[in-house]
């Protein structure tokens, strides 16, 4: 078992009267990626930026690698790597100005080799002012990563980036962890997140609504899996089958519907009742909730308490 | 060492590279030199005699208040500063590199008005050229620690611009920069030892142009003024945009007048 590398332990940030985030408490250990979730306000970049040293906590302890962020802001710089949500270079920097700058800074040489990696080769003499959104992000990566950190914070790393640079860009992520380095993740994109976090924590109105794996937090939730099954004659359209293990949920554009606890068995079923009625599976799917899904169902829940209270 | 190399020669480029800086850092003061030197050597030949410094200190002005304050609120606003922060880019290069690279550019500018207003206009040299360099030293320190300060302290481009123009325009008018000081109203003699401007120039008269006497008031000004307001840039910066907070501190940059509140309480003209 990895040590822990980040600790979070009773967290507070109060903006005037505001409490935005309310005593939090989350552990992340050594070369895992933890995604922290949550919608607007619900404090994931308040609890970012204290632990990059950015803000001031109000209460409660945070410590990366045994370093106090809001006390030892000089040494944490030289072990954390950090892409802001927005991130911004001067207007008239040049990618490859910027690259010589931030990284003479941390005592490296530039990362060339990065640059050529997420497309920016042809770009290095391009001020800042003129590349792209998805450009100018690429750039803060290459930036936030090119002094090799123990632990990386990625705020919304792939939003506004084209699908084949997202994908470039979690190849990346995936190489880093393989490398040992630590990522925290703040992301709105449930599929990232399940894609690349081990552990997720969920935020809603400054508290830790859910944490654990992306599968452990789907399986706690109420949604069953749904099974789409597409067959050549339509045998089991409109008809109230039963079918152990599940249950039949009507139809949707061709396909008959079943949600079920204990998908293995009720496709068994499934597939020997098509044989039996003499017909022939055409396309089959089987779809696990998602993460996204769970998160909704948390953020419905949340809200449905607080209109309580 | 390396990364001061890169920084300095970041912020030397940038100030020909961006049309806004390029504007301020030459075309502005080479401009008003071309169009003072062609018509105020001709109305008031005495004007030759101050015309080397004037157009030095104005190109100080130009490139410290008019320039200087709006690249650090826009960085600051825009969150650059931010970016500068997580990598470990400390305060002190922010807002010391960009005054040394631009104290390259002055020299620049220097050299051009001084070695051309002597050639086309008949400007008088400098008499003592270590007296120059002593008094441009003394003058860019002054105006330099005054607009990182109005930089730092104003909370937008509004703010700074305005700050700026009150202590600029004030400065061409009453400085001694186009009228010499002896000629203004006894009164106002009073009101322009408030600028800088009128510091600098009667330390150029006195070290470099053998002119005026009685200069320790205004060394002691500048020196005083540049110090004082080097301190409270560096103590009054913040890394985050203030467009959300109401930098009641930045109220504190007020201090930063006080040497030349002294100076026209106690000096005479």
């Amino acid at each position: 078992m990895s040590k822990t590398i980040v600790s979070v332990r009773g967290f507070r940030k109060r903006y005037g009267e505001t409490l935005a985030v309310k005593g939090i408490s989350f552990e992340v250990r050594e070369g895992e990626i933890f995604a922290l979730l949550g919608p607007n306000g619900s404090g994931k970049t308040s609890t970012l930026e204290s632990l990059e040293g950015l803000r001031h906590p109000d209460g409660g302890s945070l410590s990366i690698a045994g370093i106090d962020p809001s006390r030892q802001v000089r040494k944490l710089q030289g072990i954390i790597g950090v892409q802001l949500q927005t991130s911004a270079l001067p207007a008239a920097m040049t990618v490859d100005e910027a690259m010589n700058f931030f990284s003479s800074y941390h005592g490296v040489a530039a990362r060339n080799d990065l640059a050529e990696r997420l497309g920016l080769e042809e770009k290095r003499h391009t001020q800042y002012v003129n590349l792209s959104v998805g450009q100018q992000k690429r750039l803060a990566f290459i930036i936030a990563i090119a002094h090799e950190p123990q632990v990386l914070f990625l705020d919304e790393p792939t939003a506004g980036l084209d699908v084949r640079s997202r994908t470039d860009l979690h190849v990346l992520i995936g190489d880093l962890r393989q490398k040992g380095t630590t990522v925290i993740l703040a992301t709105h994109d449930m599929a990232e997140a399940q894609k690349l976090a081990d552990r997720a924590a969920i935020l809603l109105r400054g508290e830790i609504a859910a944490m654990g794996s992306p599968r452990q937090l789907t399986a706690a939730g109420n949604r069953l899996t749904r099974i789409s099954v597409g067959t050549e004659n339509g045998s089991l359209l409109g008809r109230a089958i039963e079918v152990p293990g599940g249950v039949a949920k009507g139809c949707e554009n061709g396909y008959a519907l079943f949600v079920s606890e204990s998908p293995g068995t009720a496709v068994s079923a499934i597939l020997d009742w098509i044989e039996r009625a003499g017909d022939t599976l055409c396309d089959l799917r089987v779809e696990r909730p998602t993460l996204e899904e769970r998160f909704l169902e948390i953020t419905s829940e949340n809200s449905r308490k607080g209109a309580e209270v | 060492m390396n990364a001061f190399v890169h920084h300095f020669a970041y912020e030397f480029k940038t100030g020909i590279r961006d049309r806004s800086q390029l504007l301020m850092l030459y075309l502005f003061p080479l401009i008003f030199f071309v169009l003072t030197g062609s018509l105020m050597t001709s109305l008031n030949p005495g004007f030759k005699q101050t015309m080397i410094p004037g157009m030095l200190l104005l190109a100080f002005m130009s490139s410290t208040l008019l320039s200087l304050p709006n690249l650090l609120v826009n960085a600051r606003e825009s969150g650059v500063f931010r970016s500068y922060r997580i990598n470990g880019v400390p305060s002190a290069s922010i807002l010391g590199i960009p005054v040394m690279a631009t104290g390259v550019h002055m020299a620049v500018i220097g050299t051009i008005t001084s070695v051309a207003g002597v050639r086309l206009y008949g400007g008088v040299p400098p008499a003592h050229v270590a007296g120059f360099l002593t008094a441009s030293l003394l003058s860019y320190a002054a105006f330099a620690a005054m607009g990182a300060l109005i930089g730092v302290a104003a909370g937008n481009n509004t703010a700074s611009i305005l700050i700026s123009q009150i202590i600029f325009i004030p400065s061409i008018l009453l400085g001694g920069i186009m009228v010499p000081s002896s000629a203004l109203p006894v009164h106002l003699r009073r009101v322009s030892l408030l600028l800088p401007a009128t510091h600098g120039m009667q330390i150029f008269n006195g070290l470099a142009m053998g002119g005026a006497d009685r200069i320790l008031l205004s060394i002691g000004v500048l020196v005083a003024s540049a110090t004082l307001n080097s301190l409270l840039a560096g103590l009054l910066f913040e890394w985050d945009s203030r467009a959300s907070r109401t930098g009641r501190k930045a109220y504190a940059a007020l201090i930063g007048i006080s040497p030349y509140l002294v100076a026209a309480l106690i000096g005479t003209r």
